[in-house]
């Protein structure tokens, strides 16, 4: 099971809520939750590796998720982080979900999602 | 069978009121007429009859060219005030061409850099008789200010007869939302007076703070909660000014004005606005000692609440939007922006910004809530309810000041705490079914019952603006632009007020971002206390 998740804001968007009200109730849950605010793609993607952690979530309410989504998988690949979990949070259009799902996005979780779903999406058992 | 036994902001209701419950108001201390001192009825004697409140509709995009569009669309269907929105790029004081920058352009608002894409932005809008709210950040405001001011002198405006806003308010982007490139709140806010002492000596009519509990509400905060750290920040920006020993209260207090959030529940919003009014005139009137009937009466903008409306089933905003403008317009505000439906997904569209002025429009001219001033003054409930906020106002604004007033609140995070508190709270109020979210948490449907346009940013604004920039670093006087750059250093440095200085660096086309990264420099950035919630 999932036990370290990073919680990170890709860019300058300052729209905080919806990151630290999940990073709280993921802690609630049990997990450890390294909140990392704003940070570029490289260095959400650079911490998440040196703490070694088991998923990403990002919180994106600027526009830019499906460029932002991107380029961190790009930089997950480069680092050999296939297996961790990757969910998106935030003002995701309904049509841009099947395609942050084929980018490699497990979970993208938009506004009026159920923070108990998201929580036990962070928790699931991974093969 | 109705569950609610109590307001939004919880505070307990009865079945029916009556006489009972307001027998201590006394109606000449407590009421007045409209246009009279304590202002509670509005701020006018005719309110709407004379002057119907402005539609400024909240708006930016992509480039200053695009934005220039929406305006201009925005003016044609009937707008009678502007309000850019920045990108984030620009609220935080960065070029386009500063590195990590480059996706954030032109994504949430509009991308603003130079004097020459306030130019370009307001090119063909008629600038001289309608108002233009600069919904700058703390940090870029001085800046983005003065660039609509030199626009204004370059058209020829008397810079005394601009009228408009600058938002200024320095709660709004350390706590409500967070600019990473900020400086210290305890330098920040020194940027926040100049702005407001540079304005009330030379631009009468400009309102230089606008000091924003509609971001503190969507934070979670309850309605007087709102009012409390509304007023809470007023006072930390007076006291700041007054501690310099430059201008007198009465000379800078006029010039003071509030944008406040309209929420879901009607007559606690129509009783917020109302108490909010009989509020300032106290706090002005026997805190301060005010006379000037300009700076008693408290004049104020509203937004219809956008953490209210969903994601899920999003035509049912319209609904939620046009009952926010209508608690406004009972409520007595001057000025309304009134969300798009689709906020929660994109950027507004066209069509569901033309709804949101012709909601606005429908409220001024059919609705019948405009005919007379303050409709609902003397309904037992509303005036009862009007005191219940005003009560825990106080309360709730001397426990700002017991955390050491506005500024120390937000350095050492009580501010953060506080907003946190209330969002997980709230949060925790939907999951339990405590408070009903149509569509979200009731009357779900597993799929969307109908399709609408999704608003697409132009992704090439980045390279535009970065190419613009390029080319007036090219072609400017280079050796003038240092000179500015340095007196704004100088002043900063003496305490002098920034705004002349930045003024004449901003008419030289220097950047944003070279102006912002002189107090980046020397005072480095702020470390949000978010970070450190526990």
């Amino acid at each position: 099971m999932i036990k370290k998740v990073l919680i990170a804001k890709p860019g300058l968007d300052g729209h905080w809520r919806g990151a630290v009200v999940v990073s709280a109730a993921l802690r609630d849950a049990g997990l450890e939750v390294i909140y990392l605010g704003n940070q570029t793609p490289e260095a959400i993607v650079q911490s998440g590796f040196q703490e070694d952690v088991e998923a990403i979530g990002l919180s994106i309410l600027s526009a830019g998720h499906i460029e932002l989504v991107e380029q961190v998988i790009e930089k997950m690949r480069q680092k050999g982080m296939e297996d961790v979990l990757l969910a998106v949070g935030g003002t995701v259009p309904p049509e841009d979900i099947p395609r942050l799902k084929e980018m490699g996005v497990h979970g993208v979780f938009p506004p009026g999602s159920k923070v108990e779903k998201i929580v036990e999406f962070f928790k699931q058992e991974r093969n | 069978m109705n569950g609610n036994t109590a307001t939004s902001s919880g505070i307990p209701a009865k079945t029916v009121y009556t006489p009972e419950d307001i027998k201590s108001f006394d109606l000449q201390r407590d009421s007045g007429l409209p246009g009279e001192p304590p202002f509670l009825r509005g701020i006018y004697p005719n309110m709407y009859r004379g002057r119907m409140w402005t539609i400024r509709q909240f708006s930016g995009y992509a480039t200053p060219e695009e934005t220039n569009r929406r305006f201009k669309y925005e003016h044609d269907m009937g707008g009678t005030g502007f309000s850019i929105a920045f990108d984030a790029v620009t609220e935080n004081g960065l070029d386009p061409d500063d590195p990590g920058t480059e996706i954030d352009v032109g994504r949430g608002g509009v991308n603003v850099c130079t004097l020459q894409d306030m130019e370009t932005m307001f090119e063909g809008l008629p600038i001289d008789k309608i108002s233009t709210a600069v919904i700058a950040s703390p940090f870029s405001a001085c800046p983005l200010s003065a660039m609509y001011f030199a626009l204004a002198e370059r058209r020829g405006i008397n810079l005394r007869e601009l009228d408009g806003t600058s938002q200024n308010d320095i709660l709004l982007f350390t706590a409500c939302c967070h600019i990473p490139a900020t400086i210290p709140p305890r330098h920040l806010i020194n940027l926040c007076v100049d702005l407001v002492e540079w304005s009330a000596q030379n631009l009468p009519k400009w309102h230089p703070v606008s000091f924003a509990s509609y971001n503190y509400r969507e934070n979670g905060l309850n309605a007087y909660q709102e009012l409390a750290l509304l007023f809470a920040n007023a006072i930390d920006y007076i006291e700041n000014e007054l501690k310099r020993n430059r201008l007198k209260i009465e000379q800078f207090a006029p010039v003071l004005s509030f944008h406040l959030a309209a929420h879901n529940d009607i007559l606690e919003e129509v009783a917020k606005f109302r108490a909010a009014r009989r509020m300032w005139y106290k706090i002005m009137k026997e805190r301060y000692r005010v006379e000037n009937p300009k700076a008693l009466a408290f004049r104020f903008h509203v937004q219809t609440s956008g953490s209210t409306h969903t994601y899920q089933q999003p035509l049912n905003n319209i609904v939620r939007i046009a009952y926010q403008v209508l608690a406004a317009a009972l409520g007595g505000a001057q000025s309304i922006h009134a969300n798009s439906f689709d906020e929660g997904i994109c950027l507004p569209t066209e069509l569901s910004v033309l709804i949101s002025m012709r909601t606005q429009q429908i409220c001024q001219h059919e609705s019948g809530a405009t005919v007379t001033a303050d409709p609902l003054g003397g309904s037992y409930y509303l005036e009862w309810l009007t005191n219940q906020l005003e009560d825990r106002a106080w309360e709730y604004m001397a426990r700002v000041e017991a955390a050491g007033g506005l500024v120390a609140a937000l350095e050492s995070g009580w501010i953060h705490r506080e907003f946190f508190k209330a969002m997980a709270d709230y949060q925790r109020e939907i999951q339990q079914g405590l408070r009903k979210v149509v569509g979200v948490n009731c009357y779900e449907m597993e799929e969307e019952p109908y399709q609408f346009p999704v608003f697409r940013p132009n992704r090439g604004a980045a390279g535009i603006q970065k190419a613009k920039l390029a080319k007036i670093r090219l072609e400017r006087d280079n050796d003038e632009v240092g000179k500015c750059l340095s007196e704004i250093r100088s002043a900063t440095e003496r305490s002098e007020n920034v705004m002349p200085a930045v003024i004449r660096a901003v008419k030289a086309y220097a950047s944003l971002g070279e102006i912002c990264d002189i107090w980046r420099d020397m005072y480095g950035l702020w470390e949000v206390p978010l970070l450190k919630m526990e």
